[in-house]
C-alpha cells in the first residue's frame, strides 16, 4: 500500500465511522425519552442536588462513575423512602459505621434527590443491573412462619443474618442474645421509634397480632 | 539549546511531572479511605476528583510540551509566537491552581458549590469533566491558543509532514470532543451519554491518534528509520483505531438506557479495538529490529517500547475481556473497570509521556551524555508496582462480581470484609509506585536544570 493511499484509508474511514456515530445518536435521541418517564421539576432538581454534592465521586449511576460506594441506579426500589431520606440527612446517626460522611443537605434536596433515585429506578436499562443468578441462598430462608415472614417482608434488604442479607441496619445473627424479649421485638416491630428512639427503621404495623408474635419469636431465636 | 521555543516545552514538562506526584499521593490516600473513610480532612470524593483531574491535566500539559517541541523540529523553526506560547503555559497554570482551590474548598464546605447561572461554581459534580463551566471555557481558549500557534507555525513554514497532521489533528479532535461535556441535560441518561463523548472519545479516539503520531516520531528521532514507512504504519494505525474506537464507544451504551442496538454495535467494535494497539508493538519492534544503527538514548527507546507493549495490555487485553455485552453485564461499575483503567491510563499514556520526556529532554538539553540510570530504575519501581496494583485490583474486582453480582450478596460487606487484603495490597504496592515517580521527578528536574555539557 502507498502511503497516500494508507493516508486515505485513514480519512475516509474515519470520516464514515463519524457520520454513522452521528446517525445513530440522532436516532438514540429520539428514543430515550420513550425510554424513561417523564422528567418532573422534582426530578430535575434532584439531578441538581446530585451534581452539587458530588454522589458521583463516591457512587455510579448507571454503572458509570466511582466504585467507592453502591450503585444508585435502583437506591429507591428496595428500601422505603423515609429510611433513605434519614439516611442521607445524616448517614452516621442512623448507622455508626456509615462511610458516607454528613453532606449537609436540607430536608427538600434529600426530598428532591429521592424523586431523582426514583426516575433512575424506572429507566429502561436493558435489565442492568441483573438479577444475582447464583443467589441460593437468601437470609432467613426457612420453613417456619416465623422465616417466612422475615423473607416475605424483605427484612433482609437491611439486616444480615450469616453474612447475607443488606447493611443499613444491624446484625441479626446473634440477636437473640441482645434482645431475648418477645414483648420488644413486638413493639420495636410495630412503632420501632417508640423503643429506639430516632430509629431509622420502617414500622410493620399493618402485620397481625400473630404475625408479629411469630416473627418476633423467630427473632429470639437467632443465636 | 536549538530553538527558544524549547524552553515552553521545558516548563510544561516540569508542571507535567511534579502534578504526577501530586496524583499519586492523593492517589494513595484514596487507597487508605479504602479502609479508613475518614483518614483526612477531605473526603473521598475529592481526594479522587484531584487524582483524576490531575492525571488528566499532567498528561495533557504533558502533551502539549511535546508538540511544541515536534512542531519546532518538524518545522525547523521557532513557533510562531513564543510569547503566546509562554501566556498559555502560565495561563494553565494558574486556572488549574484556581479550579484545584475550588475542589478542595467545595470539599470542605460542600455548601459553597453554588449555582451561578445555571451551572455549579466550584464542581460540576460529573466524573472526570468536574472542572465547572468557566473552568472549561479557560481551558478551551488554552487549548485553542496552544493550536493556533502550531498551525501558525507549520503555515509560515509550509512543512506538513505526516507526524505533525496526524499530531495536530488529534489535538483538534481532543479540542472538539471536550464541547459535548459542556452544557446540561435534564435527563440523567442523555448526561452519561455526552459524558462518554467526552471520555471515550478522548482515550480511544484523539488521544490514541496522538499517541500514534508521537510513536512514529519517537522511533524517527531515536533510530533514525525511514519516515516513509513509519508514516505509512502510523495511518494505518491511526485508521484503524478510528475506524474501531468511534463506533466502539457502543460499549458504554449497553444499561444506561439507550437502545438495545447498541449491544451489537458497540460489542462488535470494540472487540476490535486491541487490533490497532497490537500493531503498534509490531511497529516498535519492527523498527527497532531494522534499523542496527547504535542506541544512544537507550532509555527513551525502551520507554517507548514499554508504551506500545503496555498500551496493549492495559487498553487492549484488559479492556477487551469486559467489553463483551454478555461480559460487561457483570463486570459494568466493578472494580474490573478500576484495574482497566489504572493499567490502560499507565501504559497507553503515562509511559507515553515520560517516553517523549526521555526522549527530548536531553536533545532539548543538548546533553550528548546523561546518567540513564535513573530512568530505568523509576521505570521499573513504576511499572513492577502498577502491574501489583493491578493484579491486587483484578482479584478484588473479580470477587465482587462473583459474590455481589452473581449470589447477591450486599456491596458494603463484599467491600469491608471479602475484599480488604486487596486494599492493603494496593496501598503497599502505591507506595512502589511513589518511590518510582520521586525519582522520576528527581531525574527530569535536574535534567532540566543541570548545565549543557
Ligand atoms: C464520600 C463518599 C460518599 C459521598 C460523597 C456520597 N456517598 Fe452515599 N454512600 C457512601 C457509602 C460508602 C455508602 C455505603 C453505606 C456506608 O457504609 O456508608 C453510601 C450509601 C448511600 C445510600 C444508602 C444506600 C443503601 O442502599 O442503604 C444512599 C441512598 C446514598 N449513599 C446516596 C448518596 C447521595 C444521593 C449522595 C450525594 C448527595 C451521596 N450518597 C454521596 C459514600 C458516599
Ligand atoms: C429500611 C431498612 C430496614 C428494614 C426494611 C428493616 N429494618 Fe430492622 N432495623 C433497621 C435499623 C436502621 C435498625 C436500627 C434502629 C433500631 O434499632 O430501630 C433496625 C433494628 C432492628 C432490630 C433491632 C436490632 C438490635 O440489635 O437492636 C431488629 C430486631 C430488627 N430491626 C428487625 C427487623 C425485621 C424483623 C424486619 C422485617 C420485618 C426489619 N427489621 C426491617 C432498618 C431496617
Ligand atoms: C486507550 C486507552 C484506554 C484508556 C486510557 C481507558 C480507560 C478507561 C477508564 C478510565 C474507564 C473507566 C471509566 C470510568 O471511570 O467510568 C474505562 C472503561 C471501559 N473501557 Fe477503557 N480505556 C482504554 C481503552 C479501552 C479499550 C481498547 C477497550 C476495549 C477493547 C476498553 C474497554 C472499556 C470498557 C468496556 C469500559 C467500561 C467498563 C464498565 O462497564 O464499567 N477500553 N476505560
Ligand atoms: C500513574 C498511575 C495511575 C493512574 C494512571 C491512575 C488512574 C486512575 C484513574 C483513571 C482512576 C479513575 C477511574 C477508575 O477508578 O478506574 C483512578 C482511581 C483511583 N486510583 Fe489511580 N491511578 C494511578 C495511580 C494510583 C496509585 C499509585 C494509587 C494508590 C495506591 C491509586 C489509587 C486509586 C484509587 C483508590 C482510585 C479510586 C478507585 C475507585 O473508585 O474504586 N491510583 N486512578
Ligand atoms: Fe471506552
Amino acid at each position: 500500500m502507498s502511503n497516500n493511499s494508507a493516508k486515505n484509508l485513514f480519512i475516509y474511514g474515519s470520516l464514515i465511522c463519524f457520520i454513522a456515530l452521528i446517525v445513530l445518536t440522532i436516532d438514540t435521541m429520539g428514543t430515550l425519552d420513550k425510554r424513561a418517564p417523564e422528567i418532573t421539576e422534582k426530578v430535575d432538581a434532584g439531578k441538581k442536588v446530585w451534581h452539587k454534592y458530588d454522589c458521583i465521586g463516591c457512587h455510579t449511576i448507571f454503572g458509570n462513575g466511582s466504585y467507592f460506594a453502591p450503585d444508585m441506579t435502583k437506591a429507591t426500589e428496595r428500601k422505603p423512602k423515609g429510611y433513605l431520606k434519614k439516611f442521607l440527612l445524616d448517614p452516621r446517626t442512623i448507622k455508626p459505621d456509615a462511610a458516607m460522611p454528613r453532606l449537609g443537605m436540607s430536608e427538600e434536596e434529600a426530598d428532591d434527590l429521592l424523586a431523582f433515585l426514583d426516575w433512575t429506578s424506572k429507566v429502561d436499562t436493558n435489565n442492568w443491573p441483573p438479577k444475582p443468578v447464583l443467589a441460593v441462598a437468601t437470609a432467613g430462608r426457612g420453613s417456619g412462619q416465623g422465616q417466612m415472614l422475615f423473607q416475605k417482608h424483605d427484612c433482609a434488604a437491611c439486616h444480615q443474618i450469616q453474612g447475607l442479607g443488606g447493611t443499613a441496619g444491624p446484625d441479626l445473627t446473634n440477636v437473640g442474645n441482645r434482645r431475648p424479649d418477645i414483648d420488644w421485638h413486638i413493639r420495636h416491630l410495630k412503632d420501632p421509634s417508640s423503643v429506639v428512639s430516632g430509629s431509622a427503621m420502617p414500622a410493620f404495623a399493618n402485620l397481625t397480632d400473630e404475625e408479629l408474635k411469630a416473627l418476633a419469636e423467630y427473632l429470639t431465636t437467632l443465636k | 539549546m536549538k530553538y527558544q521555543s524549547h524552553q515552553i516545552s521545558l516548563n510544561f514538562y516540569t508542571a507535567s511531572v511534579l502534578l504526577f506526584l501530586v496524583q499519586v499521593l492523593v492517589g494513595i490516600i484514596a487507597a487508605l479511605q479504602f479502609m479508613w473513610p475518614d483518614f483526612f480532612i477531605l473526603n473521598f470524593n475529592t481526594i479522587r476528583t484531584l487524582h483524576i483531574n490531575a492525571l488528566v491535566v499532567w498528561l495533557l500539559m504533558g502533551m502539549m510540551g511535546a508538540t511544541y517541541y515536534v512542531v519546532t523540529e518538524e518545522s525547523e523553526s521557532e513557533l510562531w509566537s513564543i510569547p503566546m506560547a509562554q501566556f498559555q503555559f502560565w495561563a494553565t497554570v494558574i486556572a488549574v491552581t484556581a479550579v484545584v482551590a475550588g475542589y478542595i474548598v467545595m470539599g470542605l464546605y460542600p455548601q459553597a458549590n453554588m449555582e451561578v447561572f445555571g451551572t455549579r461554581l466550584l464542581n460540576e459534580g460529573r466524573e472526570y469533566i468536574e472542572a465547572p463551566r468557566w473552568a472549561d471555557v479557560l481551558i478551551v481558549v488554552s487549548v485553542l491558543l496552544f493550536l493556533f500557534n502550531c498551525f501558525m507555525t507549520v503555515l509560515k513554514t509550509r512543512k506538513f509532514t505526516a507526524v505533525q497532521g496526524v499530531l495536530l489533528g488529534g489535538l483538534t479532535f481532543l479540542a472538539l470532543m471536550y464541547l459535548p461535556g459542556m452544557f446540561y441535560t435534564k435527563s440523567m441518561v442523555k448526561d452519561q451519554f455526552w459524558w462518554w463523548w467526552v471520555v471515550h472519545l478522548w482515550v480511544e479516539g484523539s488521544w490514541e491518534m496522538i499517541a500514534a503520531a508521537l510513536l512514529a516520531f519517537m522511533l524517527h528521532k531515536l533510530l533514525g528509520a525511514d519516515v516513509k514507512v513509519l508514516a505509512k504504519w502510523m495511518y494505518i494505525e491511526t485508521g484503524l483505531v478510528l475506524f474501531t474506537g468511534i463506533l466502539g464507544l457502543g460499549h458504554h451504551y449497553y444499561w444506561i438506557g439507550t437502545p438495545k442496538y447498541w449491544l451489537w454495535v458497540g460489542g462488535f467494535f470494540s472487540s476490535l479495538e486491541p487490533i490497532p494497539l497490537l500493531l503498534m508493538v509490531w511497529d516498535a519492534f519492527r523498527t527497532t529490529r531494522e534499523t542496527r544503527a547504535p542506541v544512544q538514548n537507550r532509555i527513551g527507546l525502551y520507554l517507548t517500547v514499554a508504551h506500545a507493549i503496555f498500551n496493549f495490555v492495559g487498553a487492549g487485553l484488559w479492556g477487551v475481556i469486559h467489553t463483551l455485552p454478555q461480559v460487561n453485564k457483570w463486570t459494568h461499575g466493578t472494580q474490573i473497570t478500576t484495574a482497566h483503567g489504572h493499567l490502560a491510563f499507565y501504559g497507553a499514556y503515562v509511559l507515553l509521556i515520560v517516553a517523549i520526556i526521555y526522549v527530548t529532554l536531553p536533545s532539548i538539553r543538548n546533553l550528548k551524555e546523561f546518567n540513564q540510570s535513573r530512568g530505568f530504575q523509576s521505570f521499573w519501581w513504576m511499572t513492577i508496582s502498577m502491574v501489583f496494583i493491578v493484579l491486587s485490583i483484578t482479584g478484588a474486582g473479580m470477587v465482587q462480581t462473583y459474590l455481589e453480582r452473581l449470589l447477591g450478596l450486599d456491596y458494603v460487606t463484599v467491600k469491608a470484609s471479602y475484599n480488604l487484603w486487596f486494599w492493603i495490597f494496593r496501598a503497599i504496592f502505591g507506595v512502589g509506585f511513589l518511590v518510582g515517580v520521586l525519582i522520576l521527578v528527581k531525574d527530569v528536574l535536574s535534567l532540566v536544570r543541570r548545565p549543557a555539557s
